[in-house]
C-alpha cells in the first residue's frame, strides 16, 4: 500500500466503517511510514477532541426570557408557577398569576387541550339526556349537577388530560336537562335555542386560529350537528318512548364529539 | 399552484392584446416568475424496519399515497411544493413517523407536501392529511386515516383493522376482506364495495352511505345516518337478518325477507325486520329522517 | 449517534426530565424552564458550531425549543428526549441555512475560493499535532471551516451523527457526507498546525 492509498481510504477506516479487508496492508505501511502515520494519529486526535466541545457554550438569560413568553403567548402554558429561585436567571420576566388560559394577550386562544375534555363532556350530556326511565329517580336526587351514571362511549383519539373540574358541569348545565317525572323528558327550550353553547364559542374560537376559511368550515359543519341534536331532541321530546330516536340522539352527540376530536387532532 | 397559474394567465390575458411576441415574451416571463416563486422539490427518505413496523404521515395538506412494498423497507418520497414547508423524520426502532412541518407564510399552495410512500405490507399505519386525498391499498397491517376533507380510498386491504374518521371527506372502500371496520364522518358520503368481515361499522350525519356487496363472512354491520340516505345492494343469496329502521324516512326492500321479532315498534314504511337466507351476518341500517333501501342486485 | 441522558434528578429543582416532561405536556411552565436548562448547552453549543454567529445562535436555539415545546405533547418516550431535541436542533439550524442560501453540505471536489488554508508546504518541521489540542484553537478552526465542511464536522465529529443519519438530514449521499468528513479533519490539521506554528513563533 502506498501513501496515496492510505489518503484514499482512510475516510472508510477511521471511522471503522470499512469491512477490513485492506486493514493488515494499511497497518503495516502506517507502522512504517511516518508521515502517514503522523496524518492518522493527527486525524483521530481531531475527531476526538471534538466530541469534547459539545455542550461547552451557554446561551444568555435572555434566551429563555424569550422563550417563556412566547409560551405564554401562544397558550401554552396553563400556569406561571414561580420556579425556585436558584434555577431562575436574573433577566426572566416576573410571574404572572394563574391563568386558565391565558386571556387577553394579542395571540390568545383556547389551548386544544380543553378541546378533548369537553368532547368526552359532550357526550357524557348526550348519554345522560337519554337516561332511560330507571335512571330517573337516582338522577333527580342527585345534586343539582348530576353526574353521567353510565360511562361515555371512547372517543378514539389521544389520552385527553385530567377534565378541568368545571368542564363536565358546565357541559352537565347545558340544554340536555335532566329526565323528570315518568321517564318523560320534559319539553327542552334549548331544542329551539339557536345561541351557541359557552363550550361551542370557545370551540369557534380556538378553530379561528386556523384561519377564516376554516374556521367557517368548522362553524358550518358545528351548526350542522347541532341542528340534527336539537331536531332528534325535540322529537324524542315529544315521543319519549321512542328507543330508536333516542339512540339516533346519542348519535347525534357523538357525532358533535367527533368534530372537537377532529379539530384537535388539527390544532395539535 | 393551480390558482397560481389562473393568476398569472389572467394577467397575460389582461397585456395580450393580439397575439403578438412582444404578449408571448410577458406570458413566458411571467409563467417563469410564477414556477420560481414556488421551487417545487423532491427528496426520498427510506427506512429499514422489523416485522410490526408503525408508520406514521402526517401533512397538513397534501396526498398521502401508501402501497405495498417489499422487504423490509419503507421508502417515502416526499413533494414539497414550496421552501415554506419542509418534511420532519424521525426513526425510532420500527416506528416511523413523517411530518410535514409548515414554516412562517406557508399557505394550502406552498404548504403543501405530496407522499407517496412504499411500506411493508403488515406494517400499521397511520395518515393523517386535512385535504388529502388520502390513498391506501394492498395492505394487510391495521390503518387509521384521518383527514378533515380529504377524500379517502383503501382498497384491496384483508385481515386488519380500519379506522377512518373525516368531518366533509367522502370515504369509499374496495375490497376490503375480512377486515374490523369502522368508519365515521361528519357529513360525507361513504361508498363500500366488496367490503366484507366481522364487523363493519359505517356512520354519517348527513352524507349517505351506498353498500354493494354480500354482506358477507357472517359479520355485523351497523350502519349509521342522521339525514343521510342508506341504499344496500346485495345478491339474491345473501345470507343475513336484515334490521332496518328510520324515524322519520321511509324504507323500502326488495327482498322478500321471513319476519323476525324485533323490540322496536314495526310502522310499515318505516321500519322492517327479517332474515334472508341463513342469517349468518347481521344487518342493522338506520337513519333518523333518511331513506333506506335494501335493494336486491 | 450520541447518547440521551436519561432521567436527571437535580437536587434545586426536586424533579427528573420525565417528571418535568409529563408536566410540561400539561402546561407547566416550570417544568418547560427545567427542561430547557437541562438542555440549553448542547443545543446551543451545536447552533453556534453551526452558524459561529452567537446572535443568529440564540435565536436558532430558541427557535428549537419553542418547535420542541410546541410539539411536546407527541412525545411518547420511546427514544430519549434528548435524541428528539438533538435532531429537532439540527433540523433548525439546516433549514436556517438553506434560507440563507449558504451550502448545507460542499459539493464541490476542490477547495473553495475563500478558503485560507496555509500551504502544506510551510515550513521543513511540520510540528505533529499529537498529544494535545487546545480547545480554544480547535472552536476557531471549526469556525474557519467553510460551511459546507463546517456542518458535516460538527455534525459528525461534534454532536455524533452517523453519516447515514447525516445524509438524510442534509440531503447528500453517504458517500459526500464521509468525503467532505475527510477533507474538513484534514483542513482543521493545517489551521491547528498553522496555529501552533504562530503561536511558537510569538512564543
Amino acid at each position: 500500500m502506498t501513501c496515496s492509498d492510505v489518503e484514499r481510504v482512510l475516510p472508510e477506516l477511521l471511522d471503522g466503517a470499512s469491512d477490513g479487508a485492506f486493514l493488515p496492508d494499511f497497518d503495516a505501511h502506517v507502522k512504517s511510514c511516518p508521515v502517514c502515520s503522523d496524518l492518522v494519529s493527527d486525524l483521530k486526535l481531531i475527531a476526538s477532541e471534538a466530541r469534547q466541545l459539545a455542550a461547552t457554550e451557554e446561551p444568555a438569560p435572555r434566551v429563555w426570557v424569550r422563550i417563556a413568553a412566547e409560551l405564554r403567548a401562544e397558550g401554552l402554558v396553563f400556569d406561571s408557577a414561580i420556579s425556585d429561585s436558584a434555577t431562575r436567571e436574573p433577566e426572566s420576566a416576573p410571574a404572572r398569576p394563574l391563568l386558565v388560559p391565558v386571556p387577553g394577550s394579542p395571540r390568545w386562544r383556547w389551548t386544544a387541550l380543553w378541546l378533548a375534555p369537553v368532547a368526552a363532556a359532550v357526550l357524557a350530556a348526550g348519554a345522560y339526556v337519554i337516561s332511560y326511565k330507571k335512571v330517573v329517580p337516582q338522577v333527580a336526587q342527585q345534586a343539582p349537577t348530576p353526574q353521567v351514571t353510565s360511562p361515555p362511549p371512547v372517543i378514539p383519539a389521544a389520552t385527553p388530560p385530567s377534565v378541568p373540574a368545571t368542564a363536565p358541569q358546565q357541559v352537565a348545565k347545558e340544554p340536555a336537562n335532566p329526565t323528570g317525572v315518568n321517564g318523560a323528558v320534559p319539553a327542552v327550550e334549548a331544542a329551539a335555542e339557536p345561541a351557541p353553547s359557552a363550550e361551542d364559542r370557545q370551540f369557534l374560537s380556538v378553530v379561528s386560529t386556523l384561519g377564516p376559511s376554516t374556521r367557517a368550515t368548522y362553524e358550518n359543519q358545528l351548526n350542522a350537528v347541532n341542528a340534527d341534536i336539537r331536531e332528534t331532541q325535540a322529537y324524542v321530546n315529544r315521543n319519549p318512548g321512542d328507543a330508536d330516536a333516542r339512540q339516533h340522539l346519542m348519535d347525534a352527540y357523538q357525532q358533535k364529539a367527533l368534530l372537537y376530536q377532529i379539530a384537535l387532532d388539527r390544532i395539535q | 399552484m393551480a390558482s397560481f397559474r389562473k393568476a398569472s394567465v389572467r394577467q397575460a390575458g389582461i397585456q395580450q392584446t393580439s397575439m403578438n411576441n412582444t404578449a408571448a415574451v410577458t406570458l413566458v416571463l411571467v409563467t417563469c416568475l410564477a414556477s420560481a416563486a414556488f421551487a417545487e422539490s423532491k427528496k426520498e427518505y427510506r427506512f429499514t424496519v422489523g416485522p410490526n413496523a408503525i408508520i406514521s404521515v402526517d401533512t397538513q395538506y397534501g396526498a398521502i399515497s401508501v402501497k405495498s412494498g417489499s422487504g423490509d423497507q419503507v421508502i417515502v418520497t416526499a413533494t414539497l411544493k414550496s421552501d415554506s414547508v419542509e418534511v420532519d423524520q424521525q426513526q425510532s426502532g420500527s416506528r416511523i413517523e413523517i411530518a410535514s412541518h409548515l414554516l412562517q407564510g406557508a399557505n394550502e399552495q406552498t404548504g403543501r407536501v405530496d407522499y407517496e410512500v412504499l411500506i411493508p405490507p403488515d406494517a400499521t399505519l397511520n395518515l393523517h392529511s386535512s385535504i388529502g386525498p388520502l390513498s391506501v391499498e394492498q395492505l394487510h397491517g391495521d390503518l387509521t386515516l384521518e383527514g378533515t376533507d380529504a377524500v379517502v380510498n383503501i382498497s384491496n386491504v384483508e385481515n386488519c383493522h380500519v379506522v377512518v374518521r373525516t368531518m366533509r371527506g367522502p370515504i369509499t372502500l374496495a375490497g376490503v376482506r375480512n377486515g374490523h371496520v369502522e368508519i365515521a364522518t361528519i357529513s360525507g358520503d361513504i361508498h363500500l364495495k366488496s367490503v366484507t368481515g366481522p364487523l363493519v361499522l359505517a356512520s354519517s350525519g348527513r352524507g349517505k352511505i351506498f353498500y354493494d356487496g354480500d354482506f358477507g363472512a357472517g359479520g355485523d354491520y351497523k350502519f349509521t345516518t342522521h339525514t343521510g340516505d342508506i341504499e344496500a345492494l346485495a345478491p339474491a343469496d345473501v345470507s343475513a337478518e336484515f334490521r332496518v329502521h328510520s324515524v322519520l324516512g321511509r324504507v323500502h326492500t326488495d327482498f322478500p325477507l321471513l319476519p323476525h321479532h324485533s323490540r322496536y315498534s314495526m310502522k310499515a314504511g318505516s321500519s322492517f325486520v327479517g332474515t334472508a337466507g341463513k342469517a349468518e351476518s347481521a344487518v342493522v341500517l338506520r337513519s333518523f329522517s333518511g331513506r333506506i333501501r335494501l335493494k336486491q342486485r | 449517534m450520541a447518547a440521551g441522558k436519561g432521567d436527571l434528578t437535580d437536587p434545586k429543582q426536586g424533579i427528573t426530565e420525565a417528571e418535568a416532561i409529563e408536566q410540561a405536556k400539561q402546561g407547566h411552565e416550570a417544568a418547560f424552564e427545567v427542561l430547557y436548562h437541562l438542555h440549553k448547552r448542547r443545543v446551543y453549543s451545536l447552533c453556534l458550531r453551526m452558524v459561529t454567529n452567537p446572535a443568529q445562535a440564540e435565536d436558532l436555539a430558541q427557535e428549537a425549543f419553542l418547535q420542541l415545546f410546541r410539539k411536546i405533547s407527541t412525545f411518547r418516550g420511546e427514544s430519549a428526549f434528548s435524541t428528539w431535541l438533538h435532531r429537532m436542533t439540527v433540523n433548525v439550524v439546516l433549514m436556517q441555512l438553506r434560507k440563507k442560501g449558504l451550502p448545507v453540505v460542499s459539493l464541490e471536489e476542490t477547495l473553495e475560493a475563500e478558503d485560507e488554508a496555509p500551504r502544506k508546504e510551510f515550513g521543513t518541521k511540520d510540528l505533529k499535532l499529537t498529544g494535545s489540542i487546545d480547545r480554544l484553537q480547535l472552536q476557531r478552526a471549526i469556525d474557519r471551516l467553510p460551511p459546507g465542511y463546517r456542518t458535516v464536522f460538527v455534525l459528525h465529529d461534534v454532536e455524533g451523527f452517523e453519516h447515514n443519519e447525516i445524509a438524510q438530514m442534509v440531503g447528500c449521499s453517504i458517500g459526500n457526507s464521509k468525503s467532505q468528513l475527510h477533507k474538513a479533519r484534514l483542513k482543521l490539521r493545517e489551521y491547528l498546525k498553522f496555529m501552533r506554528a504562530e503561536k511558537a513563533k510569538t512564543g
